[in-house]
């Protein structure tokens, strides 16, 4: 196989995982901007849609893009009654309500454990077939999620860029005071920005869910990925978030041609730390530091 | 300041009851065979690395790769005594430099910046430790990890037996908490909790925020090598998981739990959290949902943890 090729799927793969990325750290950045909180359950959000995705299909023999439906709407409005319910007393203080979320990872991930045991699932691939387009190979399934996560940003887009709850969400994460005077209810905007982020972690899940296997575990890696993104894209910065997941996804998909895959993601911390000390505000420029 | 210096002068007589009581708990373990004394060992190497988490915990910031730095410590120090035979001493020395080295560089780096890139980059570089070990199989024995480690030997009295290494074990752990009330009633203990306090107003009285969070955060993580170094001498093997995030969520839990904001948070966590596993043993599911569940409730209902408990107890007294 020639260079070209090589390069070519690299960039295929590095794009879909990239997606992946985008999808989680878009979800934490608005969790962020919203709360002020680190979210340490976002990667168990991921993992519960994965495995809601899992179940749906599997049995109750639920066609796909319902199953991914009814993940996403569930879990948005199961996130909004976790903020309500539990995070509420704990809304822009920082640090205890990171560690508030740590006890939510911790109880989300052993129940999952305890329902549906430690053992990976594997979902059946949504469609069969493999695309060949001048010696690259591309699973239809893997066209298939690129296609609605793409579908899913857009929307995403659509609804904070237009809608009125979407502008105010913005409002919130741009500069909470000046919102609140602006008369956006925070009562409303708490619970609806932490269902979104976690709507939005659970849709990555659910979409992944055919490509990877399934299981408790699943939740961990990609939490760490939204971190890194975050990091990369500035604090607070949904563009940037978005951009730094794509570019996060390319460069280690490049950097697995070459290296094995632990020292890549050494690599990448280095990349991290060094932006901190360059370029503290992210890659876009629009984070907080 | 003279009144700042000497805690210890203004003991009650309650409090004597509660050291003396903390006395007996500390002997009673060597009278009760080999499994109680192997508990009391972990929870006093667990009050040690508790003790680091809650320096850096009290200067506002909460490390997320605290079990790397118990790695840093016990890796550099295995390695050096099994490649080169260096003696016990300077191995250790050199461990705990390499922790105080790589703490003082990221926290150089992260430190300047929000406190929430603080908890982003120390998460990362956690699971980036334990990713590296695994990966440098040569050096390191990769998910193997290091087997067959000696045990402490100074002027040829080996700590070899459960009895003995629970004595060093204790003093460290003594000493450790001697250290936190020397620090935290001394000048620059107090720099650190106005730190917390208020970093703005601590930044125009004079004090450098930046430098004062950077000391805490070498300080902590270095007791945290310190605790890791004589986990991998008693316990005799290490491997990437005795130190993976997981573990440093779990010296977080105990913190939280015990209280963050008092000198006795850590003993109090450590000594109620460690035990703990042994009542749900076969059932670490249940466990960490009752973590978890602990967690969020002590937030929301007791901030200060079970230690402030004490201070309750301390107020009735004074009311009296």
């Amino acid at each position: 196989m020639d260079w070209s090729v090589l390069l070519a799927q690299a960039t295929i793969n590095g794009l879909i995982v990239g997606l992946l990325y985008l999808l989680m750290a878009v979800g934490f950045t608005l969790v962020f901007g919203v709360m002020r909180m680190v979210n340490f359950a976002h990667g168990e959000f991921y993992m519960l849609g994965a495995v809601s995705a899992y179940f749906l299909t599997t049995w109750l023999q639920l066609p796909f893009l319902a199953a991914v439906a009814v993940t996403f709407f569930g879990s948005v409005l199961f996130g909004g009654l976790l903020e309500w319910l539990i995070l509420q007393p704990f809304r822009r203080d920082e640090l205890n309500g990171m560690i508030v979320t740590i006890g939510m990872a911790m109880i989300l991930q052993n129940l999952a454990l305890i329902l549906c045991g430690p053992d990976p699932l594997s979902m059946p691939a949504v469609v069969e077939g493999t695309l060949q387009v001048a010696g690259i190979f591309i699973p239809y399934s893997r066209i298939y999620v690129v296609f609605f996560a793409l579908l899913v940003l857009a929307l995403l887009y659509g609804y904070l860029k237009y809608s009125r709850p979407g502008r105010a969400l913005r409002a919130v994460v741009e500069d909470f005071e000046i919102a609140s005077i602006q008369g956006i209810r925070a009562r409303i905007y708490y619970p609806l920005g932490f269902g979104l982020g976690v709507g939005l972690a659970s849709i990555a899940g659910a979409l992944m869910a055919p490509l990877f296997s399934v299981s408790p575990f699943v939740g961990a890696t990609p939490l760490l990925k939204a971190f890194i993104v975050v990091v990369l894209g500035g604090l607070g910065s949904i563009p940037g978030a978005a951009f730094a997941g794509l570019v996060l996804g390319l460069i280690e998909s490049y950097a697995s041609l070459f290296f094995s895959s632990s020292t890549a993601d050494m690599m990448i911390f280095a990349l991290v730390m060094v932006m901190l000390v360059l370029r503290p505000k992210g890659l876009l420029g629009k984070g907080e530091v | 300041m003279a009144h700042f210096s000497m805690p210890c002068s203004s003991l009650g007589r309650k409090e004597w009851g509660l050291l003396s009581l903390l006395g007996v708990l500390a002997i009673w373990p060597w009278f009760m065979g080999a499994f109680v004394l192997h508990l009391a060992i972990l929870t006093s190497l667990n009050v040690l690395i508790v003790n680091g988490l809650s320096i850096i915990a009290r200067s506002g910031q909460l490390s997320f790769g605290h079990a790397a730095f118990a790695a840093v410590g016990a890796y550099v120090s295995v390695l050096l005594s099994v490649e080169f035979g260096l003696p016990i001493l300077l191995t250790s020395a050199i461990g705990l430099l390499m922790a105080a080295l790589v703490a003082l560089l990221l926290g150089w780096v992260i430190l300047r910046l929000k406190g929430v890139y603080f908890v982003l980059v120390t998460f990362s570089f956690g699971e980036l430790m334990r990713l590296a070990l695994l990966d440098w199989g040569e050096l390191t024995g990769g998910a193997n990890g290091i087997a067959n480690i000696a045990p402490i030997t100074l002027f040829d009295f080996a700590f070899d037996s459960r009895s003995r290494f629970y004595a060093l074990a204790l003093l460290v752990a003594f000493l450790s908490m001697l250290l936190m009330r020397r620090l935290f009633a001394s000048h620059f203990g107090q720099a650190i909790d106005a730190v917390y306090e208020n970093p703005a107003l601590a930044e125009s009285t004079g004090l450098s925020v930046h430098r004062i969070q950077i000391v805490a955060f070498v300080l902590g993580s270095m007791l945290a090598a310190l605790g890791g170094i004589l986990q991998a001498r008693y316990i005799g093997y290490i491997s990437p998981e005795s130190f993976n995030p997981g573990i440093s969520v779990a010296f977080i839990t105990m913190l939280v739990i015990g209280g963050q904001r008092s000198v006795w948070g850590p003993l109090v966590g450590a000594l109620l959290l460690t035990p703990l596993p042994e009542l749900f043993r076969g059932a670490v599911h249940t466990q960490n949902i009752f973590y978890g569940a602990a967690l969020i409730l002590i937030l929301r209902f007791m901030p200060g943890g079970l230690a402030s408990l004490m201070s309750l107890f301390k107020r009735t007294e004074d009311k009296k």
